[in-house]
């Protein structure tokens, strides 16, 4: 079976799907943010069906160029383009954080210019979580006291009820659930001979962002059994680790895999760094309080300053582990956190003796033909 | 000797800022006539002194504390220790220098430092790589913007510069207040562990007392910019915030606006205008170009357009009260170190930004607003339509928009931006 074809999958093409629709058809709200720092599981635990806001097969940046200039990017542009299109209107609220300097802002674009255009009548309730630069324990202690004021928020203007331990109980077991077994398929693509390339995984993770996840466990074990009794890739292909800043679309991942590569890993928002922690409920903690330290403590992206080290020393250990022939480092034209990232890795990994390229590109594959000779050149390269 | 001069050249950059700066005044001094352009004049002698000053405490031994722009320098005078701004040094020596510090610029990009990141950090990041300065500590908050959280964590991770960080929340309330109070002090102790020393919070008191008083000062040129015709010159809303980030906490800081500040009252008093004629009143929400300040004087002169502020110049922190305890005083630094500017843009929603800018083109009479939108500045990017809009439908005010990069004159000229400013103005008259 060819996963492409999958129909589950096939909703990682789309920004709207069945399962959206069917969750609101029965009066259940659908919150759309941007960012993995907003608990999901304290959104789940309330009813509430968390959406990351994507540009999937999007091309277009017109309407956002209007309030966002060039030099931001244009992936949050994108988002905000899509927006303002009427396409992000299913959603009952939008909550944003402090994640970068892009989208952030959206919090009072989508309040002035989205949902206050004017033939937009619903109400769309924002919320915004500001997350510190550092992992301290002071750090810890302001980023809880945000969650306790978003889960009180969530009870009074949400559900109108209490969010009990017992629904976080459960939310939690959902939640591990889910990653453990993105985890168990992200095995399966580390192989030897890897039953899914990267494009098959994203396709995955996008899917499995979109809807809720109850659904989306049954849908990863039904793949995760077709994957298991699928044949491995034998062809003789490079065998790369995709790296950067946010991926949402397949032409990128394919253009890289069909010239050679499969993407046997990657370190990506809506890759692997979203799986690999499990919240632990352990030491007398609360439930609450247990998601909170997963979700603070957890694998970080560039915008955590003082956590560099961490996340090379992971890099280091995917390239090993996943027997890794190159590494592509990409980001967003324009993402400065990933920019800086970047730079770091491409002087930080030359000790493994790893072939890296550095590349920066648009949201979706605007100059296809100057990354597909860059991308060729380099698996050429790779003995 | 020859140890004083390897103590000194911890700190190439500030020499080279030194003699550039004091060539740049004998220049002045010795070209222009008797009252031509005196903000710069006090300007360039007051950081000159202090720059001296700075010089010896390296030769002395004294530890070098770079420091980002967004923690006030009276905040570590708690030390005895050669206090350098990094983004205070890039852009004065970007001013002063004939190709600026684009040589920095380039060795930065060529090690991978990406083309749309802060020249602001990028300047020192390319000295430090061309080992011209050696930290033995590094100071910042978390904020204002990407470019810091993203580039700072290079001195660390290349150059094993120890760096310490007061976590800044972008979010402004008695909670944060506190929060980034604690964030300072905690990091300040840390701070003296590094170098050795003990912070003497009582020598930290007066320099704040005295930046205290410049904050008055500082708020009564702005409030005489009310005037028609301006009473200030476009160049010292540059130089001010050269002053205001490089010797911030000095007595020559204090001076330097005492000075000023009765240059302006004259003015005013004689309905003076600097240019000659008062032709069209601006207001700049960002900044003015650092690359090239003659701009601001081909500005007053030629065009007869007065800058009444830019962002550097309309930010003003209530007093630190330095009489009550310690965690009081703390509170209040965390309260202006929020309201920094540009950090106060940054940790606060666009609401209240643009309020502020339709409140202040109403009560000085601005005629246009120009935006500058540097390369860099993520976190204003979303803003010029917004503020542009705003402008337009409640007061009828335009506002023209122009992107550069405020260090480097190869993104946008200053003959575009001169044209580009000569075009727009011609639709207002």
């Amino acid at each position: 079976m060819n996963l492409q074809d999958d129909p589950f999958l096939s909703i990682s093409n789309t920004i709207m799907n069945p399962y959206v629709s069917e969750w609101q058809k029965n009066n259940k709200k659908v919150i759309g943010h941007y960012c993995t720092y907003l608990p999901e599981e304290l959104l789940y635990a309330a009813g509430i069906l968390p959406f990351r806001i994507r540009s999937t097969g999007h091309k277009h940046t017109d309407l956002g160029d209007i309030y966002m200039v060039r030099f931001t990017c244009s992936f949050v542009r994108a988002t905000l383009d899509m927006a303002l299109r009427g396409i992000y209107d299913f959603l009952d609220a939008l909550f944003i954080c402090n994640s970068c300097d892009h989208s952030r802002r959206m919090f009072e674009l989508f309040d002035l210019k989205v949902f206050g255009r004017e033939e937009f009548m619903k109400q769309v309730q924002r919320y915004y979580v500001s997350i510190p630069h550092v992992i301290t324990d002071e750090g810890f202690e302001w980023y809880k006291r945000e969650i306790e004021e978003l889960k009180e928020n969530l009870e009074k203007n949400f559900i109108n009820r209490i969010i009990t331990h017992n629904d976080l109980k459960l939310s939690i077991k959902i939640y591990n659930e889910n990653r453990s077994l993105l985890r168990k398929i992200h095995e399966l693509r580390i192989l030897d001979a890897p039953r899914l390339n990267g494009s098959e995984a994203l396709q995955i993770s996008i899917a499995n962002a979109s809807v809720p996840k109850e659904i989306a466990n049954n849908e990863l074990k039904r793949i995760y059994n077709v994957l298991q009794e699928k044949e491995g890739i034998k062809e003789d292909f490079k065998r790369i680790l995709l790296v950067g800043s946010e991926v949402d679309d397949l032409t990128f991942t394919r253009l890289i895999e069909n010239s050679g590569a499969v993407l046997v890993s990657d370190f990506l928002c809506f890759g692997t760094r979203n799986f690999l922690d499990d919240v632990k409920i352990v030491n007398g903690n609360t439930p609450l309080e247990s998601i909170i330290n997963k979700v603070y403590y957890r694998m970080s992206c560039p915008r955590m300053m003082d956590d560099h080290v961490r996340r090379l020393e992971y890099l280091k250990n995917e390239i090993n582990r996943a027997k890794v022939d190159g590494v592509i480092l990409q980001r967003v034209n324009n993402c400065d956190l990933y920019g800086c990232e970047n730079m770091m890795l491409l002087h930080e990994l030359k000790e493994l003796d790893v072939p890296i390229l550095n590349i920066e590109r648009e949201f979706y594959q605007a100059d296809t033909t100057r990354l597909q000779t860059r991308i060729e050149a380099f698996l050429e390269m790779i003995s | 000797m020859e140890e004083k001069i390897a103590l000194e050249n911890r700190v190439i950059p500030i020499r080279m800022l030194y003699e550039s700066l004091s060539t740049t005044h004998q220049l002045v001094e010795e070209i222009l006539p008797e009252n031509g352009i005196p903000e710069l004049r006090i300007a360039l002698g007051k950081v000159k002194n202090t720059l001296r000053r700075n010089l010896e405490k390296a030769r002395e031994g004294l530890p070098i504390v770079g420091y980002h722009f967004a923690i006030p320098a009276e905040y570590i005078s708690c030390f005895e220790c050669v206090p350098v701004c990094l983004e205070g040094t890039g852009y004065y020596l970007s001013t002063l220098l004939l190709d600026g510090v684009e040589k920095y610029y380039d060795l930065m990009i060529n090690w991978g430092h990406p083309f749309h990141t802060c020249t602001a950090q990028k300047g020192p990041m390319g000295m430090v790589l061309d080992d011209l300065f050696h930290f033995d500590a590094i100071f910042a908050p978390t904020a204002p913007c990407d470019n810091t959280c993203s580039s700072y964590p290079f001195f660390k991770l290349e150059k094993k510069f120890p760096l310490i960080l007061a976590d800044m929340p972008f979010r402004r309330d008695r909670r944060s207040y506190e929060y980034y109070g604690e964030q300072i002090k905690k990091s300040l102790f840390e701070l003296g562990r590094v170098i050795g020393q003990e912070p003497d919070f009582e020598k930290m008191k007066k320099h704040i007392e005295i930046e205290n008083r410049v904050q008055e000062l500082r708020f009564e040129i702005f409030e005489l910019t009310k005037a028609i015709p301006s009473p200030i010159s476009n160049i010292y809303n540059a130089v001010s915030a050269g002053t205001f980030i490089l010797v911030s906490g000095t007595q020559e800081n204090l001076s330097f606006y005492e000075e000023v500040l009765e240059i302006v009252k004259l003015r005013y008093k004689k309905k003076q205008h600097h240019g000659g004629e008062e032709k069209i009143r601006s207001i700049w929400p960002y900044m003015v170009t650092y690359f090239d300040m003659s701009l601001c004087e081909w500005l007053d002169r030629e065009l007869g357009v007065s800058v009444l502020f830019d962002i550097f110049n309309y930010n003003f922190a209530e007093p630190i009260n330095t009489k009550s305890d310690l965690d009081t005083m703390f509170y209040d630094m965390a309260k202006k170190g929020m309201g920094w500017p540009m950090v106060k843009q940054s940790t606060d929603f666009y609401y209240a930004s643009l309020e502020n800018c339709l409140q202040m083109a109403k009560e000085f009479s601005a005629d246009c607003f120009i935006y500058t939108q540097s390369l860099a500045c993520k976190q204003f990017g979303s803003f010029p339509q917004l503020l542009r809009e705003a402008l337009k439908d409640e007061l009828g005010i335009p506002m023209l928009l122009i992107e550069f990069d405020v260090g480097d004159k190869r993104f946008t000229s200053l003959k575009t931006i001169k044209e580009k400013i000569k075009m727009f103005t011609q639709t207002l008259m």
